[in-house]
């Protein structure tokens, strides 16, 4: 395998990756280029090479992109190919612009039976804008449905994309593979010479590893990298020496040298991921590059919510997994919480619903936490009465309603692709979710794209599930955040017995909180125990209660019979009610079962 | 004493009990048509007699006997008083110790009642439950209404039987306030110097545990059980009845000894099928089935059985005593639970019971047995001093509320106990 390390002239250098919808088949796609390149021998294929996390697997999705260098040699003439893998989520699509900019030209995979997706398409026109050279290939023409005519003349109406030659293959059936190997190399432009320039590395992904510190995936701009080269993270304003350089192989293969247009990985020492972060520019320490390269920006946390461990033991334990878990997650932030349902916990920041999900499946399942998850909250702008703006992720921390003039909302623009038969059902999810219908466009006979403005909260629940179960799968989309509106919102407390529970606390659109404060104190009277006296469960705006319920108080709870025999038999039983007690959270004087808070925030979600 | 045969079992009971079937021994004619079974159980519970060792040398006599059931007065007096013998024998009785045994209507005439009497029995517990024909009959009691009468009649009667005490069960399948009320009229009519109030237990395995669930028709509904209880304590008190224990009223000085000794913690024998005794710290529950306490007599007598000892902890004493105290309108006596258990632990007790103070469920009273203010119990539970030189002295339930939720405040206090 060392020929792949070979140098070749940059000429015959091509940088590129690939775009699909899930389920589209980029992965086995990426794994029969690396088969017939001979990166990978067949014997040593697993499934879906790039994908290497459980959870992308299983969900056949890529959430941490990979890269591959692969030797392809075409008319006697050897090539250096280097595919860049590119998350396929929205939530990271900062990430995917970075990993565009690193290529010169993208593979655009459609299934030729399903046709263009939502995802797909925004990522197409990422790659517009980084001016990537586009290579359409349909995909599953194996298949018996498959109608890679009609999805051909699809693509071209929707992205105006010329299909008269895009390359028919069946990624499963080899079919085509060696046809597209040919037109990366002869469509995708090759890297610009900048040899001589100083030093500009473009890292696109970064990754801890237990043993060596953070590794670093780049792709070299101008100039070139050494080994033991004392380098600076121009963004990060950092410096280390490059202990190690190499390529990828996709398994790390090390090199002395990497040269303009060459992709690569380094390891310096360094300690977490949050030191190299996506889109920085790595320069030479002792000849800097004068400016950095365009498109950095911090990682912004649009989504957040509170996780607590279900055993206030574990309260450590998750300390330190979320610490793990962000050695390898610039994006994800937390921050101790504490609240008297709950007790002890974070408050955690994503990027998006996805990322959220992956971190909680991750802490439960690798590092065995049980967790009790808040409604996810967007990040609201209060504009203060002193006129002071202050963000706001933490519905109990939300200043007083004397104390603040507005509150604005993130909203998104939403594109939802979908086959005609669904449009009514849609439409009608969309004005559920306070969305502001904008456009309707038929982008073949059968589809149509419908374009909203819809509050960011309102799709934070479970919108993508709702959009699925009511198109039956069929309808796709893309969201993007568009900025902040100011909205008629309020804070919906929930007080039990008269104390508030804070976790319990949500902003809500005011013509919703009648609804969900309803919802809210029912479930809760249905899974409160009983106890010792009456208790008001009530849904509150400020002082003003909107929904109430009463729980009545038990009356009786007596065993009559205590002699000789009964003792023990009767202590155990309440012991055994000792026990249950001891299970619940104290609201005030009200026991409040654990399971009764995880319900509510569960209706929380769906009701929100 | 278990003595644990009965005609039939009762659909509410679970109890080990040895169902004889309708002939067995009618009211009259001694002996007639006495079933062997009897006698074997009565030879075998003398063998366990035997075989107990006194706790103490020093003779402390046995202050109460018991003859629970099954229906002991199915049992021949002679037997009976075999066994009265072998206990006397054995562990020696006190003066004017209390002998109980419990009698179902039906089941003995005056003649065999003065047998009983005879052989030194000086308290009987009648077992009638209801003063409904169709509550007795859906209860599945071997005798009918008129039998109730007769045997209030023949106890009532019967010289040298001061001391009795009637069971009547609440919250039955179908029953009505004005059937309750009834129930206590008669009751009070009778002029028995004890009432036992059961509230019914739905109990897996008995036949009401298949067709009942609480609180579902025909059961009454938890307000309506609440309110039977709450009627019995009012009826009876005003009947000059005190109610000293969740289920227990007595003319005053009439209360059953023996199970004041449960209440109290203090230390008691037992003998006989399935039966729980509490020796030297230690409870310790016989075999339910008559073939496995057959062979643990045997092997009591051959001295291969040893007395597992688990001693308890302090903290399960602690709620034995917490559990029995607060059962009784005693209550709990908080400088002796304070000298045995800690300071610490009897102002952790006190605060948790802090709230139920203010709303009336549990009362705090003084060396006098005087309540006290809430005010008062809160400067009390704030003074620095030892909980020794403050006024409160014992803290109770109140009648009827704070019985009703004894398990709720009593599991509340485990919890501070063992937190």
């Amino acid at each position: 395998g060392q020929d792949r390390l070979q140098k070749v002239p940059i000429t015959n250098i091509r940088n590129f990756c690939i775009i699909a919808h899930i389920d589209h088949g980029k992965s086995t796609l990426a794994d029969k280029l690396l088969e017939m390149t001979g990166t990978v021998q067949k014997r040593d294929m697993k499934q879906q090479f790039l994908d290497n996390m459980d959870l992308e697997r299983e969900r056949g999705i890529t959430i941490k992109l990979q890269a591959a260098r692969m030797r392809y040699i075409m008319n006697n003439e050897p090539y250096c190919l280097n595919l860049i893998d590119t998350p396929g989520h929205v939530d990271f699509s900062y990430e995917v612009s970075r990993s565009l900019a690193a290529c010169e030209g993208a593979l655009l995979v459609v299934d030729a039976s399903q046709g263009v997706e939502a995802q797909t398409l925004a990522n197409v026109y990422l790659a517009l804008e980084s001016n990537l050279e586009i290579i359409p290939v349909l995909n599953k023409i194996d298949l018996p449905g498959a109608e890679p005519d009609r999805i051909a003349q699809e693509i071209e109406e929707i992205i105006g994309l010329d299909c008269s030659n895009a390359i028919r293959c069946s990624a499963k059936e080899g079919i085509g593979i060696i046809e597209i190997l040919d037109a990366i190399v002869t469509k995708v432009p090759p890297p610009k010479d900048t040899l001589k320039n100083p030093l500009r590395a473009l890292i696109f992904d970064s990754y801890y590893d237990a043993y060596r510190g953070v590794i670093v995936y780049f792709r070299v701009i101008d100039g070139s990298i050494r080994k033991g080269d004392k380098i600076c993270f121009m963004a990060n304003k950092k410096e280390y020496v490059a202990d190690e350089i190499g390529v990828l192989s996709p398994n790390q293969m090390e090199a002395d040298e990497l040269h303009a247009g060459e992709v690569g990985y380094l390891s310096a020492s360094i300690r977490s991921v949050a030191d190299a972060r996506v889109g920085d520019t790595i320069t030479h320490f002792a000849k800097r590059a004068e400016s950095a390269l365009p498109g950095y920006s911090e990682a912004t946390p649009m989504v957040f919510c509170g996780l607590f461990p279900l055993e206030a033991d574990q309260f450590e334990e998750l300390r330190e997994a979320l610490g793990r878990l962000q050695l390898n997650d610039a994006a994800l932030k937390f921050e101790p919480e504490s609240s008297s349902a709950m007790g002890f916990g974070f408050r955690c920041g994503f990027l998006g619903l996805l990322h959220m999900e992956i971190v909680q499946e991750r802490l439960e399942r690798e590092y065995n936490l049980n967790l009790i998850i808040t409604a996810p909250s967007v990040v609201y702008r209060v504009n203060c009465s002193n006129n002071e703006t202050v963000e706001c992720s933490n519905p109990s921390l939300l200043p007083e309603p004397g104390k603040r003039r507005s509150i604005e909302e993130p909203y998104v623009k939403i594109e939802l692709l979908t086959p005609k038969d669904y449009i009514g059902p849609i439409m009608e999810l969309g004005q559920e979710r306070r969305g502001e219908f904008k456009e309707m466009n038929y982008i073949t006979e059968n589809r149509a794209k419908l374009t909203y403005m819809l509050p960011l909260a309102e799709m934070v629940g479970d919108f993508f599930d709702q959009l699925k179960s009511r198109s039956k799968g069929y309808a796709s989309m893309e969201y993007s955040v568009v900025g902040y509106r100011v909205s008629d919102l309020v804070k919906l407390d929930i007080q039990i017995n008269g104390e508030p529970v804070e976790a319990l606390s949500t902003i809500v659109h005011k013509e919703k909180a009648y609804t969900v404060g309803r919802a809210l104190t029912q479930k809760l009277k249905e899974l409160i125990p009983r106890q010792m006296f009456k208790i008001p469960i009530q849904a509150c705006i400020g002082a003003k209660v909107i929904a109430s319920e009463a729980l009545s108080a038990i009356r009786k709870d007596v065993l009559s019979k205590c002699y000789g025999g009964d003792i023990s038999r009767k202590k155990k039983l309440l012991k055994k009610q000792a026990e249950g007690k001891k299970r619940m959270k104290a609201i005030g004087r009200v026991e409040v079962p654990q399971e009764a808070f995880m319900a509510v925030l569960k209706l929380e979600k769906e009701v929100l | 004493v278990h003595l644990p045969f009965c005609r039939k079992r009762c659909h509410y009971c679970d109890f080990p009990i040895v169902a004889l079937g309708s002939s067995a021994s009618s009211p009259g004619g001694p002996g007639e048509g006495e079933d062997p079974r009897i006698a074997d159980y009565v030879r075998l519970l003398l063998r366990e007699v035997a075989a107990t060792r006194p706790v103490s040398d020093d003779g402390v006599p046995l202050e109460t006997i018991f003859f629970g059931g099954g229906t002991p007065s199915l049992v021949p007096p002679r037997l009976v008083a075999a066994v009265l013998d072998a206990l006397r024998g054995r562990f020696g009785l006190s003066a004017c110790p209390e002998v109980s045994i419990e009698m179902d209507p039906g089941t003995f005439d005056a003649a065999k009642l003065r047998e009983l009497v005879g052989v030194g029995v000086n308290r009987v517990s009648l077992g009638v439950q209801a003063f409904q024909e169709e509550l007795l009959r859906a209860c599945g009691r071997a005798h009918g209404l008129r039998e109730v009468h007769e045997a209030v009649g023949i106890v009532t009667a019967c010289e040298g039987l001061q001391n009795w005490s009637m069971d009547l069960i609440s919250s039955l399948p179908n029953q009505t306030q004005q059937m309750w009320e009834e129930s206590l009229r008669c009751t009070v009519d009778a002029r028995p110097t004890h009432v036992s109030v059961y509230d019914l237990q739905i109990e897996q395995g008995t036949k009401f545990g298949q067709i009942y669930t609480p609180g579902v028709f025909p059961l009454p509904n938890e307000t309506d059980s609440a309110n039977f209880y709450k009627i019995a304590s009012k009826r009876l008190s005003e009947a000059g009845y005190q109610h000293y224990e969740i289920s227990s009223y007595c003319k005053p000085g009439y209360e059953c000894k023996h199970n004041v000794t449960y209440w109290q913690n203090r230390p008691f024998y037992a003998f006989g099928l399935g039966s729980a005794s509490y020796i030297n710290g230690v409870r310790f529950s016989r075999p339910r089935g008559m073939r496995n306490y057959a062979d643990w007599v045997q092997k009591l007598e051959d001295g291969t059985w040893c007395h597992e000892s688990s001693i308890s902890e302090t903290k399960d004493m602690a709620m034995d005593s917490v559990m029995l105290s607060l059962r009784t309108a005693r209550g709990l006596d908080l400088h002796s639970f304070s000298k045995s258990f800690g300071e610490a632990l009897t102002r952790s007790l006190c605060e948790t019971f802090r709230p139920f103070v203010e709303s009336g469920l549990v009362i705090a009273m003084d060396k006098e047995r005087e309540a006290l203010q809430f005010n008062e119990f809160e400067s009390d539970l704030e003074s620095e001093g030892e909980m020794s030189g403050s006024r409160m002295a014992f803290l109770r339930l109140s009648d009827p509320d704070g019985f009703l939720l004894s398990n709720e405040l009593i599991s509340l206090a485990f919890g501070t106990i063992s937190p």
